[in-house]
């Protein structure tokens, strides 16, 4: 039998409060607005919440933190290095891309970390092998059809029915990352498009899971018109999301910004940033979506703060591999290996951990790994999320994850 | 031991892991259980075309099989498909300098909606997702429909000219960011695109191959939107792709990955897929005749398909319900078999906002398909889509109203209609429960339509709709 979940019915006097108290400025209600507010600004672990950014094409680590105190950063890269001059520093070896000014706020408030040199054993150079295994955590051999956020939730819908745990947020296909077995994770272009324009008695799923291609139709049908419906309140509502910039990240990143604040209960958002595949032309193009990245991400955190959620969100951004460390002739790289992520959000402490990765040990032209993603994924999981890592990923990463020492 | 499963006949709900190769690829043949009827004719319209109106179907019928086949390849119908092409031309030609996405795209949906062969439409879809480039980033729509039209061209005729063809086509080339190869530094990416999404699949190359066949391609340029070679910027050293030794020009090294042993499994895997069943995928015994088959016939497509269409596999019931309707197959079928028109630039962006933006796949990989075309915002959108093109006011029913259009049907009752929707547009029947519901759902329907009209809406929004 299929959960009827009950969308709309949680958290109302919270959304209520809040709608009056920003149409009526002033006076008692919006200092009760104020006051829910800064409950939901005290973190529990049930609140907590993870956004996931994923940099699609493989984004280039090296140009992105960049070890612009490594004499063979320029040689390898003669017409791709950024100048030094242009570097925002951070040590006498490492920098940032200039695109990412934005976020300095971030990093001195120590509420930015990048952990270096992530990658796996045996990279595959593939995008869409490489990005299953992101999302499967499975090397190709033993792929399953789960991703590691659909085995979390998985685990995990039985403990609060009212919204969806996970919710994708983006024009693609739901990720691999968030299938799971069960009921699809929703998956919404935006908002505004999944009101419904004719209000029909939708069919009432067939309760049988076989596991069919109308079992799954029909059961993703039920929940399609159950999100739809609690998204209609949600918009009945005014936005106070404030200023976001005009991009497509940014709009989605002001979704969820929206659906936090009205006190939705989904723990995990997922959405994606296209492009980075830059084999040709690449500094525009690079400077260009770094640049929407971090303006985006930065305008996320600092709605978040004003409305005292800061500390119980956390956006970790990641893509598929990095790139070459050698440059092609057409001002471009092709596909490499290892490369950063970033977390943002709450109290990170230090800014950069794990290694910058040699210049001059390659692994077949690429950058060697130094820390398993899945270390990375263990120590959200664990450390933030208050999962178990281990039904997640399908493997125990949780002492790596730890060593990170990210939430302590 | 295992023979003793493998049966004669196809159940429905028979595993395809349980199924005999040799018998599901053999031709398919009518029985009193099983006949040549009106139901089978719109199966195989719906997946080897874009549906049929009535009086197709009723002919069809006549005819049998394998003139339904040749029908889908518009092969008895040489004068229609003359004027066919001079609308089509003549659309593209009142474009105005190219047009941009969304006219592009509606011309190729006047195409799919009203080809004389509607296979050869069936298989440039097909195609445009199995080389995928996208018109956003190519940023020429001109570009876009010379690769249109060579994909059309080399649609059912021969694999092998069809790949080298696309090698050298300058939007997907743009697309891949491989509009310059130069000696010094080859670019990778269009060379490990032909072998892992275009030929051979992952895991059967290396990445050295990968290397060795971007230095093939050295010197290939796209210079003024046409290709050319450029021997100054040409690797002639030495180079080995898999096992041979002394592969020189790009030409030579396309033959190669074509000739690889895995490359005739690949493809017929693919087009399975796209025409028999979305899941699971198929083991390489079970796609064995076909590989063999399209080998020896020197990698002709058409016969493959002819093959796959005519199968066992495709036209008994086991196929039913086994693929989900793309959002290109569940508008154009809706409208064919509903004889409608309307505005093509509107529903072009239409498909855009469920999933199937023609001329812009989502990645060089295309569309993923089957169960992927589903989620929360298609679903919505889906059922959005059709209340806006029965809103659309440019909308007509065989270019006239809906009512009229109902008359000559014959259909007078909500009844009569839910019957002629359920055979025409779907491929699994609908229960009795199905029918009570969609009947209610029409008598407490706010949106403001006819009970015609609110039929077809509360239809689109039940899960049958979805499947083919």
């Amino acid at each position: 039998m299929m959960k009827r979940r009950d969308f709309g019915q949680r958290s109302l006097g919270l959304s209520a409060g809040l709608a009056i108290g920003s149409v009526q400025p002033g006076g008692w209600l919006q200092a009760l607005a104020s006051e829910l507010q800064e409950q939901a600004g005290t973190s529990s672990d049930s609140e907590r919440v993870l956004v996931v950014i994923q940099l699609s094409g493989g984004n280039d680590g090296l140009n992105t933190v960049i070890p612009y105190g490594d004499e063979n950063y320029a040689k390898a890269r003669p017409k791709l290095a950024i100048p030094s001059s242009q570097v925002i520093k951070h040590t006498d070896l490492l920098g940032f891309h200039p695109s990412l000014k934005s976020l300095e706020t971030s990093w001195s408030a120590n509420r930015f970390s990048i952990v270096q040199g992530v990658g796996y054993a045996k990279p595959n150079r593939s995008h869409f092998e490489s990005m299953d295994i992101w999302h499967t955590c499975h090397a190709k051999e033993d792929r399953t059809q789960t991703g590691w956020i659909g085995r979390w939730v998985s685990g995990e819908s039985d403990s609060d029915p009212s919204d969806s745990a996970a919710i994708h947020l983006g024009s693609e296909p739901l990720p691999l990352a968030c299938q799971q077995r069960g009921v699809q994770v929703p998956s919404l272009v935006s908002l505004e498009q999944m009101r419904l324009k004719s209000k029909l008695q939708m069919g009432q799923a067939a309760q049988v899971a076989s596991g069919s291609l109308l079992d799954f139709v029909s059961t993703s049908t039920v929940a399609a018109l159950q999100v739809s419906e609690r998204l209609e309140k949600i918009l009945a509502q005014p936005d106070t999301s404030g200023d976001f910039p005009k991009t497509l990240l940014g709009e989605k990143l002001r979704a969820i910004s929206r659906l936090i604040l009205a006190g939705v209960k989904t723990r995990v958002y997922y959405v994606t940033l296209d492009g980075f595949d830059t084999h040709a032309n690449q500094p525009d193009i690079h400077a260009t979506l770094l640049r929407q990245w971090s303006e985006a991400l930065a305008a996320f955190l600092s709605r978040l703060e004003r409305s005292g959620h800061q500390d119980r969100v956390l956006v970790m951004t990641f893509s598929e591999f990095g790139r070459r460390v050698a440059e092609n002739a057409s001002q471009g790289t092709d596909h490499g290996a290892a490369a950063p992520i970033f977390l943002a959000g709450p109290k990170l402490g230090k800014l950069v951990r794990g290694l910058h990765p040699e210049l001059e040990d390659l692994d077949d032209g690429d950058l060697r790994f130094g820390i398993d993603f899945r270390a990375v994924y263990a120590a959200v999981l664990d450390g933030w999320l208050k999962a178990d890592s281990r039904k997640a990923l399908d493997s125990d990463f949780r002492s790596a994850g730890s060593d990170l020492g990210l939430f302590t | 031991m295992l023979k003793a499963t493998i049966r004669a006949t196809l159940r429905p709900d028979q595993d395809l892991s349980a199924i005999d190769p040799q018998m599901a690829w053999s031709a398919w043949e009518p029985t009193s259980e099983e006949p040549w009827d009106a139901r089978r004719v719109r199966h195989l319209m719906r997946r080897g075309g874009f549906g049929a109106k009535s009086s197709e179907v009723k002919q069809l019928v006549d005819a049998g099989p394998a003139k339904a086949i040749d029908a889908l390849m518009g092969k008895q119908s040489v004068q229609a498909l003359e004027a066919f092409e001079q609308d089509s031309a003549q659309i593209l030609s009142a474009l105005r300098s190219g047009g941009n996405v969304e006219s592009i795209a509606a011309w190729w949906l006047h195409r799919m909606l009203h080809s004389p062969s509607p296979l050869v439409e069936k298989m440039t879809l097909f195609w445009h997702g199995h080389f995928a480039t996208g018109a956003d980033k190519v940023n020429d729509t001109e570009l876009m429909v010379q690769q249109n039209r060579m994909l059309r061209e080399h649609a059912l005729g021969d694999y092998s000219s069809l790949v080298q063809a696309v090698s050298k086509d300058p939007a997907m080339l743009l697309y891949l960011d491989s509009a310059t190869n130069r000696k010094t530094h080859p670019n990778e990416n269009y060379a490990r695109e032909l072998m892992e999404l275009f030929c051979l699949g992952e895991g059967n190359y290396t990445e050295q191959d990968v290397q060795q066949l971007a230095r093939c391609f050295t010197g290939w340029e796209i210079k003024r939107k046409t290709f050319r070679f450029n021997p100054y910027q040409h690797d002639s050293g030495f180079k080995k792709l898999f096992e041979t030794e002394g592969i020189e020009s790009g030409e030579q090294a396309v033959g190669a990955v074509l000739a690889h042993r895995s490359m005739p499994t690949f493809i017929a895997g693919k087009l399975v897929r796209f025409f028999v069943c979305d899941e699971p995928a198929p083991e390489a015994d079970f796609l064995l005749p076909l590989a063999v088959a399209f080998q020896k016939g020197d990698f002709a497509i058409e016969p493959l398909v002819r093959t796959i269409l005519s199968s066992k596999l495709l036209l008994s019931d086991w196929s039913r319900g086994k693929k989900v309707r793309s959002p290109v197959e569940f508008v154009v079928e809706s409208m064919r078999n509903l004889q409608m028109t309307t505005n093509l630039d509107r529903l072009a962006k239409g498909l855009d906002g469920v999933g199937q933006a023609l001329f812009n796949p989502p990645n060089v990989k295309g569309w993923d398909g089957g169960r992927a075309w589903i989620n929360s915002s298609t679903l919505i959108g889906r059922s959005n889509l059709i209340v806006d093109l029965l809103r659309e006011p440019a909308t007509r029913f065989a270019r006239g109203p809906l009512d009229a259009w109902l008359k000559s049907e014959q259909v007078s009752s909500d009844r009569q209609w839910l019957d002629w929707l359920e055979t025409s547009l779907l491929s699994i029947p609908l229960s009795d429960s199905d029918k009570e519901q969609l009947q209610s759902s029409v008598a407490k329907s706010d949106v403001g339509f006819d009970p015609w009209r609110k039929m077809l809406v509360a239809l689109s929004q039940n899960p049958k709709f979805h499947l083919s």
